[in-house]
């Protein structure tokens, strides 16, 4: 393709800067200056806004050997994995290391292009599917997986033999009121992490003024040890698509993007897939099953390496071509999302479990979760455990259940040392406090929260100062640089672990550590530099011993 | 109760407790800017009142009734019964550990008062908290164009703290867009496209990036030769003379020398505002070349020097022959586009007056 037919492909679209930066990507193996000129003078962006812009995104080459260079991921999960041995062997090819890219269930993963590789040395290396989640180890009833092993699932036909898109045809013969308080009397939350009541949020952007409204899928899914997304994505995405859809008929949005990650590049053509085959079938585009007025134009836009895209406000300028900052709340996104417009911003989960609870009913949903919990959670299991992958649980479940009895527990002859919560967000749990239950109410009580569900093992080998090193490396790698407690505290935070620290005695370490953690925690200008404190704050709480001994080694 | 004198301008949106004392405001304020009205002194390092409010240091956080964290006070509205404290224990630990962590991602805080008219912003906050004292020792940040071809800025970005007030005061006050914030967290930078040097940039010198910085690290390269300079800086406030806009600027002078040109953040046609002209074109005050009586052209071609009054009798006699010898209409009056109002209406009256013609117009339109 010329500049111009690229150009000319996008420009009339909604949000058309990551295609075309994607486009010239894909075409030049990297994004020349002179690609740079063209596009902004195409899109009327300042050149050094845009020149900056795209040196925010990791995934973005501005030199040779650009895309199809080897990334390997060298993530907490992976690094257990033998991640930085891979990226050693694979160095003559150009190869770099890259943040978890979301495959903590199989080894570890190489993108080489728009393909994913998995493997444990550079031999091994294979592209093969998303693992499917393994049968409900403890058959307890399901909401998002319930289909999901069903076979030809991923496809339109498949995913209607098991009454897909019945939840659609449904609710479109009542009114979105009906819809969106069958929503929140099932009391579905935001499955991002942050927990939102979800019926609550569609309500406010239905009654929010202006238009077109936006349903944005949050499918950024860049909190490391995090890969359910990526599983429902791959295996069920005519449930995200019908998830949306309801979204989009209960608020009156007509367009909607999912916001993927860069790293899950076969997820988009099982996506494009999807939304072709609904697109066929009157179930997304004009009229909708026949329904005068009700129309939903939906369109994936790629991310390029920015977890802190994952954050709604920056997801929301990313998408708007925009430098991607968080945005300082209030307004919040029910009334000025995507261009200062109403929108709806969810996780994957969170739209996946839609249609069932339509289908099934707000009780039958609330009473999946255990004792006053309502709902399930999918939980992204990994590190040093016999049985890594997706578990979908209902909450208030035991984390111990999980790790022994569903997930086969650690290794034989290990113990388990430590687990995060939330990815890494939430920091550690350890010793007594593995003995909770998975619900927020339990995990915020222990000093850390469940967020986006994701959790990584660590046996009794592992140096737990060293694994709180490669976890606040990440933060910092990811802060957006925009406020300061996030921006010089994970930097600092990084630096009081990793072994350089000379001059400080254990006291003065501590002061210092405990002071940015605080400071972070209170001041920060979003989640990412709250949250990432946790790392320092459990590493203390659990491992004394292990800092004292780190500090002595200088 | 503070409440507003002037009712006229503007309505009262409500009141807010600030500090244990009830302070009404009007619809679109801050807390931030409330608290400032009533002169609370909270610290920020981000914040210049005629950018939008971008909340990146947090210094300016306070602690809201009824919200578990702070809140960034100068990206807060005021709404009506909000409880406010903006000086806590806990809050002013907060600023003194915010302060010790920028002083120490930065090699040189001690900055001469030449580099700008904000440079000495941050040297005052970290002597205010005493925040100066090694603590949070590590890399530092920012990666310096020092050797930047360019002869006014000074791009010094070691003490660089990442505010973003030069790249928001170049697009949203000047329009040119010309730098902006590459990579990200520890390693941003302050960039022009390609990392160019400002001269291959959408950049026009008009320093107003230099003005805003608080650090020195955006630094008056011309004022800077001045640094080695013995005696005070005194600030001289006057009119901007190169065209009719009346920008005010302080003059800068150690003895009898202009050393540099501060834009008046109060002036009230240009608030804060320079041209590259203002800001720096200030050399021909004390150039040897530079005319400081009138000269009178002899016969021969040679100059001589007169005093004023010489010299006025001696072009009044010129216009006078013109006009005896050709008449009325052989005079015309061109007014500079750069003169200011009061000047473009002399003008116009010595030509219709004077002369008795109507033939003055304005470069403009010639």
């Amino acid at each position: 393709m010329t500049d111009q037919e690229i150009i000319e492909c996008w420009q009339g679209e909604d949000a058309p800067l990551l295609p075309i930066l994607q486009a010239f990507h894909n075409r030049d193996d990297h994004i020349t200056e002179a690609a740079i000129k063209t596009i902004a003078a195409s899109l009327r962006i300042p050149l050094a806004e845009l020149f900056a812009t795209i040196t925010f995104y990791h995934h973005f080459s501005r030199d040779l050997p650009g895309k199809n260079a080897p990334r390997v991921c060298t993530g907490n999960v992976c690094c257990l994995n033998g991640g930085t041995q891979l990226l050693e062997s694979l160095k003559a090819e150009g190869a770099t290391a890259m943040p978890c890219a979301g495959r903590c269930d199989d080894m570890v993963p190489v993108l080489r292009g728009d393909k994913i590789y998995v493997g444990q040395d550079a031999d091994s290396l294979e592209n093969r599917p998303t693992p499917l989640p393994a049968d409900n180890p403890g058959n307890a009833e399901e909401c998002v997986f319930r289909h999901i092993r069903e076979e030809g699932r991923s496809q339109l036909d498949g995913y209607r033999y098991s009454g897909g898109y019945c939840a659609l045809e449904s609710a479109i013969m009542s009114s979105r009121k009906e819809l969106i308080d069958l929503v929140i009397d099932s009391k579905l939350a935001g499955r991002g992490g942050a927990g939102f009541p979800t019926g609550l949020k569609w309500k406010a952007v239905n009654e929010a003024h202006g238009s077109p409204k936006s349903i944005i899928c949050n499918a950024d899914e860049g909190e490391p040890g995090c890969f359910k997304d990526r599983a429902i994505m791959d295996h069920d995405p005519h449930a995200l698509i019908e998830g949306m859809t309801l979204a989009a008929y209960a608020t009156g949005a007509r367009r909607g993007f999912i916001y993927l990650r860069y790293e899950y590049p076969e997820t988009e053509g099982i996506l494009q897939r999807a939304i072709d085959e609904a697109l066929n079938a009157g179930l997304l585009g004009n009229d909708i099953l026949g329904k005068e007025d009700f129309h939903f134009n939906l369109q994936i836009r790629r991310g390029a390496g920015a977890y802190i895209c994952g954050e709604e406000g920056s997801l929301l300028n990313s998408l708007e071509g925009k430098h991607p900052f968080p945005r300082n709340k209030p307004p919040f996104p029910v009334t000025h999302g995507f261009e200062n417009l109403p929108t709806v911003v969810n996780n994957v989960e969170t739209l996946a479990s839609v249609a069932n609870i339509v289908r099934k009913g707000a009780a039958w949903y609330r009473d999946l979760g255990l004792g006053e919990h309502a709902g399930t959670k999918v939980i992204s299991l990994s590190g040093d455990i016999q049985k890594p992958g997706n578990y979908e649980i209902p909450f208030g479940f035991s984390l111990q259940t999980l790790l022994h009895d569903w997930a086969g527990g650690p290794r034989a002859g290990r113990t388990i040392q430590a687990v995060t919560m939330a990815g890494l967000s939430g920091g550690f749990l350890a010793a007594d406090d593995l003995n909770v239950t998975l619900d927020e109410a339990c995990i915020r009580g222990r000093g850390s929260f469940l967020g986006a569900g994701g959790i990584i093992v660590f046996d009794d080998s592992r140096d737990m100062v060293s694994a709180a090193h490669d976890a606040m490396e990440f933060f910092a790698h990811e802060s957006c640089g925009k406020c300061f407690p996030c921006r010089i505290g994970t930097q600092r935070l990084t630096e009081r672990l990793n072994g350089n620290d000379k001059q400080l005695s254990l006291e003065n370490w501590q002061e210092e550590v405990d002071d940015i953690g605080s400071v972070m925690k209170a001041t920060s200008a979003c989640g990412l530099g709250m949250a990432a404190p946790h790392i320092t704050e459990s590493l203390q709480r659990y491992f004394p011993e292990a800092i004292k001994s780190h500090l002595k080694k200088n | 109760m503070i409440a507003f004198k002037d009712k006229s301008s503007g309505t009262v949106a409500g009141s807010l407790t600030i500090d244990g004392e009830l302070i009404e405001f009007r619809d679109g304020e801050t807390i931030y800017q409330i608290a400032e009205r009533c002169r609370r002194e909270v610290p920020t390092l981000c914040y210049d009142e005629r950018l939008e409010a971008f909340g990146a240091c947090r210094l300016c956080v306070v602690e809201l009734e009824g919200i578990h964290n702070p809140v960034a006070s100068c990206t807060t509205m005021a709404d009506d019964g909000m409880v406010v404290k903006t000086k806590t224990e806990a809050l002013e630990k907060h600023r003194k550990t915010l302060l010790e962590m920028v002083a120490s991602e930065n090699s040189n805080l001690d900055v001469d008062p030449l580099s700008g008219y904000a440079s000495q912003e941050l040297g005052q906050l970290l002597s205010r908290y005493n925040a100066n004292n090694g603590r949070f020792a590590g890399n530092k940040s920012g990666d310096s164009n020092r050797d930047d071809k360019n002869p006014f800025i000074l791009r010094d970005y070691d003490n660089c703290i990442s505010c973003y007030r030069c790249v928001r005061v170049c697009a949203e006050q000047e329009g040119d867009h010309a730098i902006n914030v590459m990579n990200r967290g520890f390693n941003t930078q302050i960039t022009a496209e390609f990392g160019n040097d400002l001269r291959d940039s959408q950049c026009t010198f008009c320093g107003q990036c230099v003005q805003t910085c608080p650090t020195g690290a955006l630094a008056d390269k011309k004022a800077l030769r001045a640094s080695d300079l013995p005696g005070d800086i005194s600030k001289t406030r006057s009119i901007c003379p190169y065209c009719g806009v009346g920008c005010a600027v302080d003059i800068l002078t150690k003895d009898d020398r202009v050393v540099g040109i501060h834009p008046a953040m109060d002036g009230p046609a240009n608030e804060g505002a320079l041209c590259i002209k203002g800001q720096y074109a200030f050399d021909f005050v004390h150039h040897p070349d530079r005319l400081t009586k009138p000269l009178i052209r002899q016969a021969d071609g040679s100059f001589r020097e007169v005093e004023w009054d010489d010299a006025l009798q001696a072009a009044a006699a010129g216009f006078s022959k013109v006009r005896e010898k050709y008449g009325r209409h052989a005079v015309t009056g061109i007014a500079s586009g750069r003169a200011p109002h009061e000047a473009a209406y002399t003008m116009q009256k010595f030509i219709r007056a004077s002369f008795g013609t109507n033939y003055i117009d304005n470069c403009s339109r010639s």
